[in-house]
């Protein structure tokens, strides 16, 4: 398998530059996934990768060697589509032999190499069926199986699973994340939903405008947000972002929320000074019931069983907030709740949208 | 003539009423309601079929009864009377008639050949992404746009061996030695006809290929490029499964009206010379109409009738076949 390097690439349709000196470097048999809005340029990134589009500028550099003008078959990659691209008109077999149809190799070799990639992703009773026969998640199996004979250097999923049912995402996100401990892998996974991107990545590109706002592990990414962005995109439901005004630097950076509420956070203040404006984070799991001075007039609850969702408004009435509660929590629509949140689990980003980095954050576990 | 007219609007009227009724009283919820206070619904569905089915019956089924019945007569101007199979049982021993089929059938084989190699080469190009392509797909409309009788007319005056521009760039070049008329010889008639009607009906086939084309998912080409399929590969292996249900269904249809064509030939050789380009239809034409031998005419209109249904079950066979294999659903 292979490292993958991406230097300095830029992407421009006309006019309009959709990707701006993306610099990457992932390592040999990590599994990264690129994240984030549609129009951000993740799709555009893969294809540069995978040859399919030229990159206006930069490098693609697989395994040491600059492959940005090869062909894809030299780059050594392979690629599987949204819409899975499986020829209707192919058996399952034939759809799988494909590539190796194309390379012109000998039939024993060729049905070997097809019927390892069948028994691995279990279509050995289907090989003989064509895609119109199949459902979506054996449909998906398949293109990954055209993916699979050719023993790439580095796979390229583009968002693969956007069109299944939520049930059958969640089975092939297992699958998926199987498949790539069983083949020992380089892989590149494109996708906008962030529960994929946090279930299956070694690490994560989040993508934003064309910019990388932050590469790494998803705990990383969780625990310390490098931007405003990151912090709203990662984590299900959002972070509750609230506008405050730092009071004083000194031991942490005590500031006042909307609401009149005060509090003193660890994070480095070096770069604060009093009368600023910022935003305090704060995750809805990381609130608790108790009068910890967050008081939220409840609009919507919406009980999961395990958990309760409460959307509200705290302050003024125009800042939303979200909180994660127990099931059985006692909360009403339509009446006040007063919440607590741990100090060291807040987090504060200043106007450009930049995170003040937490002094005093949770241990990350990779 | 006006009696005639008259019937024909109180038809379509009818016809007309019976769906605006149908049409008002179907947003309301009790539809069904509605309709049964007047008909019964079966009765009503036969009603609404009715002036279709007329139309039907007087346009289609009496005139093909009445051939087939005319066809077991020597009808013609002094009057008829019934011959049994005599007039088929002429056609098969006529010498003249065999040959009429075989250049029917070799006529449409070339014709269709053509149309469909050359469509398939047009909707390529067009579908190339090369700069201006939007003016290129419009030239190559005008064949199939304007009329098939004007169109026709300017080959017969390129064909003509005095003042056509085929013979006088022919002596030009100096492949003639003088005036060549191509509809004057046998072979170089069948030919020039071919040609005519190729370049009517191949316009049409390349545009039905260039939207079958354009159908297909772009990311089937993406993902045959990523595994190193060549162009000549993709175009092998995707493209023509990809849009073969169309490939049949315009094989098939224009063999059809290849087998029926008649208004090209007409003008441009009524048949000649010396029955070089008489086609089925052709022949059947001289004969009822030409010759007023409606009974005989009318036994190969049978035939015609024959094998044109037997194209019709060929092409809906094979298309059932072809779109289970090529997965269309």
């Amino acid at each position: 398998m292979a490292t993958l390097d991406l230097h300095r690439i830029s992407k421009s349709f006309g006019t309009a530059k959709v990707l701006h000196d993306i610099d990457l470097a992932i390592k040999d048999k990590e599994f990264v996934v690129f994240v984030g809005p549609s129009g951000c340029g993740k799709s555009t990134l893969l294809r540069i990768i995978a040859g399919l589009e030229e990159a206006s500028s930069g490098k693609v550099v697989i395994d040491g060697a600059d492959v940005s003008d090869a062909h894809p078959v030299d780059r050594g990659i392979s690629m599987v589509f949204q819409s899975y691209a499986l020829y209707p008109h192919l058996t399952v077999f034939e759809n799988i032999a494909f590539p190796l149809r194309v390379q012109k190799l000998a039939e024993p070799d060729l049905k070997q190499r097809v019927m390892r990639a069948a028994e691995i992703l279990q279509l050995t009773d289907k090989l003989k069926l064509k895609p119109g026969q199949l459902s979506g998640g054996q449909r998906q199996r398949v293109a990954i199986g055209r993916s699979i004979v050719r023993n790439p250097k580095v796979f390229l999923f583009d968002e693969p699973l956007s069109n299944l049912d939520a049930a059958l995402r969640g089975d092939m996100r297992v699958e998926l994340s199987q498949l790539h401990r069983e083949l020992d892998a380089t892989m590149v996974y494109v996708t906008h939903d962030q529960v994929e991107a946090m279930t299956m990545a070694d690490r994560i590109v989040v993508l934003n405008g064309g910019r990388v706002e932050q590469f790494g592990t998803p705990m990383e990414l969780y625990h310390h947000p490098a931007t405003k962005f990151v912090a709203g995109f990662i984590g299900q439901p959002n972070m509750n972002l609230i506008p405050a005004t730092v009071l004083g630097t000194d031991g942490g950076l005590t500031v006042e929320i909307d609401g009149g509420h005060r509090m003193t956070l660890p994070v480095d203040s070096s770069a604060a000074s009093a009368g600023d404006k910022v935003e305090v984070g704060i995750r809805p799991e990381d609130v608790d019931l108790g009068d910890g001075g967050l008081s939220i007039s409840v609009r919507v609850l919406e009980r999961l069983g395990g958990v309760s969702i409460t959307y509200g408004t705290i302050g003024n009435g125009e800042t939303r907030f979200c909180a994660s509660l127990p099931g059985d929590a006692a909360v009403r629509e339509g009446e006040p709740l007063h919440l607590s949140v741990a100090p060291s689990d807040c987090h504060v980003f200043d106007a450009s949208g930049r995170v003040l980095r937490r002094t005093a954050a949770p241990a990350l576990v990779a | 003539m006006i009696r005639q007219c008259c019937r024909w609007l109180a038809v379509a009227l009818w016809g007309l009423f019976l769906t605006e009724t149908a049409q008002a009283a179907s947003p309301i919820r009790p539809t069904e309601t509605v309709r049964r206070k007047v008909l019964p619904e079966a009765w009503f569905a036969w009603l609404l079929l009715t002036p279709a089915m007329v139309f039907i019956a007087v346009i289609i089924a009496w005139p093909l009864v009445e051939t087939i019945r005319l066809s077991f007569t020597d009808a013609d101007l002094g009057g008829e009377s019934y011959v049994g199979v005599a007039n088929y049982v002429d056609l098969m021993e006529s010498r003249r008639f065999r040959q009429t089929v075989t250049t029917t059938f070799y006529w449409m084989f070339l014709s269709v050949g053509l149309k469909l190699i050359l469509g398939l080469i047009g909707a390529c190009l067009l579908n190339a992404a090369v700069p201006g392509r939007a003016v290129f797909r419009m030239l190559v409309m005008p064949p199939w746009v304007i009329p098939i009788a004007i169109g026709v007319i300017g080959w017969l005056w390129m064909y003509n061996g005095y003042f056509g521009l085929l013979s006088g760039m022919g002596q030009r070049i100096g492949l003639f030695d003088g005036p060549y008329a191509f509809l004057a010889g046998r072979t170089s008639a069948f030919y020039s006809a071919v040609v005519t009607d190729v370049w009517v009906g191949t316009p049409m086939i390349t545009l039905f290929f260039l939207a079958a084309m354009q159908g297909v998912n772009r990311d089937l080409y993406e993902a045959a490029w990523v595994d190193g399929a060549g162009r000549w590969y993709r175009f092998r292996r995707i493209t023509i499964p990809q849009i073969m249900p169309v490939i049949v269904s315009m094989a098939l249809l224009s063999a059809i009206w290849t087998f029926n064509s008649f208004d090209i030939i007409f003008i441009l050789t009524q048949g000649g010379p010396r029955g070089a380009t008489t086609t089925l239809i052709i022949d059947t034409y001289k004969v009822a109409i030409g010759n007023f031998k409606f009974g005989e005419g009318a036994a190969r209109a049978v035939v015609i009738v024959v094998l044109l249904a037997t194209f019709s079950a060929l092409y809906l066979f094979l298309l059932n076949k072809v779109n289970k294999t090529y997965g269309v659903k």
